[in-house]
């Protein structure tokens, strides 16, 4: 693909194992994600929506390599990831944070805000004495809107919304050239979301950020993203450009997935027709046969229990996994 | 004949060790006979509290209604012993929780908890329940119903546990239902199949529906007539096509603007609405809205404006409502 890619995927598999019985055997695989490949451009922001269960948060975690992917290969700036030494890779992580999606839960309730901010920077060695970090500090919660006086209170002092502005200064603070945003909004109040968003927008502008932003609003995600990929039971099924998703979608599920999100706007709401998709996902650890989408999707055809669909380039830049397309 | 349901001037509270907290500050609203009324806000704005209140499901203490009636089908619900509320709940008014995991007993079959309920409030036998059960199951789209009766609940998936908690809602035919955001932890494609069945439910059996939400698209899909609450308060309420058409309060303007939407051309900013919502200890003064509010003058910030009817159907709290022209004397 496009030599300016900062992150190029391919073939990305994380299968967890299961095991049952006494002596723990491995029985089976829960197959979280099972072989996506794309790339992210650098200042660009990829959308990766699904419902829950889809692997998307595992596909994010996998690209950072905090889960080790099980197959595949994910090169960031040229160099892959997956086989790199533990001491070099530790030093690439300067350059890749997430931001994650409990601002309750991803915050450690005994350090003092300032310290949770501080810890990359000590970590990365960016900063040189007390009076550097100090000031490192005080810059990035100013640029996310937090007050440096603040600095001395604890995470429970501070609501959702402030809390997740701490989780994006931290982010920040290596200066990153990316960064997975794990549902970073999806826990707040809506009158907050925008405030976020808006605030995720202006920093990717000013910093030049590349960002996987991950989440299942698409309403969100197509506001934010350059371009979206759609995931289902572990696969891509499609990906695209924002505009031409939401304006063209080819495979079913996309456009089920679609026709299922409310508008605030009754007498639209009232003409729109409907997609209602049967039942509910499959279990990853039992995946359907051919088109993991067949057992749902409304099109379905004797070929797509059976054979299953390739990842491929229907039109230029749009990538779609069906056999009806 | 009176209303189906009553709500006027509620006020609840909660005793708290931090002091108390002011969680409904005199809200009132009516609900007719098969209408959907949907009550939208933030955590925290009261919106649940409000709908519990009437079941007189607040946890007491710390919780305590503190002022206010509620009438449904004219009788005072806040006057009645335990014997007779019980009758209503249930019967009379079913409850839809947000959390279908939490709020059915995971160590009860499905069907026993059904015919459980059916039996608490009908004279029947245990074999006219479970056919009943049954009968609910396939009402709510569940497929092989009479198998299903003898699974537990972690057997279903949430959509389905979801549609459980409807048939047992719905299982003494009440005439109103409380959902408090029963699709929230739900997927999309699964939110939708479980708006349209209640959407189906409620036009075939004529059921009264009071839903709980944050999703103004959703609310937009299912509501007839929305109120907006804020801090403790009704600051807006009106016909579904009024509200998203004409918004008046501010808050309702902001929370439409917040909102980035699906159908919308090119990329629109997002007007965030500044600030965080108040905290609700002690008694409110001036308009709870007016700390995050760009229209707010001295007067907001000193006299809570009151609920008031600008239009047809259409009331709004604040002194310098969208919808008429000039502040309001």
């Amino acid at each position: 693909m496009s030599e300016a890619a900062l992150v190029a995927v391919d073939g990305l598999a994380v299968h967890f194992p299961i095991r049952s019985g006494l002596l723990g055997r491995t029985t089976g695989a829960i197959k979280a994600v099972d072989g996506i490949s794309f790339t992210i451009a650098k200042g660009e922001t990829l959308g990766m929506v699904g419902e829950s269960g889809c692997g998307k948060t595992t596909a994010g975690r996998a690209i950072l390599q905090l889960t080790r992917p099980t197959a595949g290969r994910v090169a960031f700036r040229g160099t892959d990831l997956v086989t790199q030494e533990p001491e070099a890779l530790r030093r690439t992580r300067r350059h890749m944070q997430m931001i994650f999606q409990d601002p309750y839960a991803s915050l450690n309730p005994q350090m003092r805000v300032g310290e949770i901010i501080a810890r990359p920077l000590r970590v990365h060695g960016v900063t040189r004495g007390d009076a550097d970090e100090r000031g490192t500090v005080a810059t990035l919660m100013e640029t996310v809107g937090l007050n440096p006086s603040l600095r001395d209170r604890y995470p429970h002092e501070f609501s959702g919304g402030q809390r997740q502005r701490i989780g994006i200064a931290r982010a920040l603070a290596t200066n990153p050239d990316l960064i997975v945003c794990d549902e970073p909004i999806s826990a707040l109040d809506v009158s907050i979301q925008a405030q976020i968003v808006n605030l995720l927008e202006r920093l990717r502008e000013e910093r030049g950020l590349t960002y996987l932003f991950i989440a299942h609003d698409l309403s969100m995600v197509r506001y934010l993203s350059t371009r979206v990929a759609v995931m289902y039971l572990g696969k891509l099924v499609e990906l695209t450009s924002s505009a031409e998703l939401y304006a063209r979608p080819l495979h079913p599920y996309t456009q089920a997935l679609l026709s299922a999100i409310p508008i605030p706007d009754p007498v639209l709401e009232r003409a729109r027709q409907r997609i209602l998709l049967e039942g509910d996902v499959p279990s990853p650890a039992n995946p359907p046969p051919g088109c993991r989408f067949s057992t749902r999707c409304p099109l379905a055809t004797a070929r797509c229990r059976q054979e299953e669909p390739a990842f491929r380039e229907a039109e230029p830049g749009h990538f779609v996994a069906c056999h009806l397309v | 004949m009176p209303k189906l349901l009553e709500v006027n001037a509620l006020e609840t509270r909660f005793h708290t060790v931090e002091g108390v907290v002011h969680a409904l500050n005199g809200i009132s609203y009516e609900v007719d006979r098969g209408e959907c009324l949907a009550i939208v806000g933030e955590s925290g704005s009261g919106k649940t509290v409000g709908v519990l209140s009437i079941l007189r499901l607040i946890p007491s203490p710390p919780g305590r209604i503190a002022g206010g009636s509620i009438r449904f089908k004219g009788v005072d619900l806040l006057g009645l012993d335990d014997a007779a509320l019980r009758k209503v709940r249930g019967q009379e008014i079913g409850v839809i929780f947000q959390d279908p995991m939490t709020s059915l007993n995971p160590v009860m079959r499905v069907g026993d908890q059904l015919v459980e309920s059916l039996t608490a409030h009908e004279a029947l036998t245990a074999r006219q329940a479970r056919t009943r059960a049954a009968e609910l199951l396939a009402m709510v789209g569940i497929p092989a119903p009479a198998s299903r009766l003898d699974d537990y609940p972690h057997q279903f998936s949430g959509g389905m546990r979801q549609r459980v908690m409807i048939a047992m809602a719905l299982s003494c035919s009440p005439e109103l239902i409380i959902a408090d955001e029963p699709t929230t932890a739900l997927d999309v494609t699964i939110q939708a199949q479980i708006v349209e069945l209640v959407k189906r439910l409620q036009s075939e059996l004529g059921t009264a529906v009071i839903w709980i939400s944050h999703d103004l698209g959703v609310v937009a899909r299912l509501a007839d007539r929305v109120a907006v609450m804020y801090a403790g308060f009704i600051i807006e309420t009106a016909t579904v096509d009024d509200l998203y058409a004409r918004p008046a309060h501010p808050y309702t303007v902001g929370l439409l603007g917040s909102l980035p939407r699906l159908d919308a051309g090119a990329r629109q900013t997002l007007k965030a609405i500044g600030g965080l919502p108040p905290v609700l200890m002690g008694p409110p003064t001036g308009c709870p809205f007016a700390p995050r509010c760009t229209f707010a003058t001295d007067r907001c910030r000193a006299e809570n404006p009151a609920l008031v009817t600008v239009a047809a159907g259409h009331a709004v709290a604040c002194w310098h409502d969208r919808l008429s022209a000039e502040s309001r004397p």
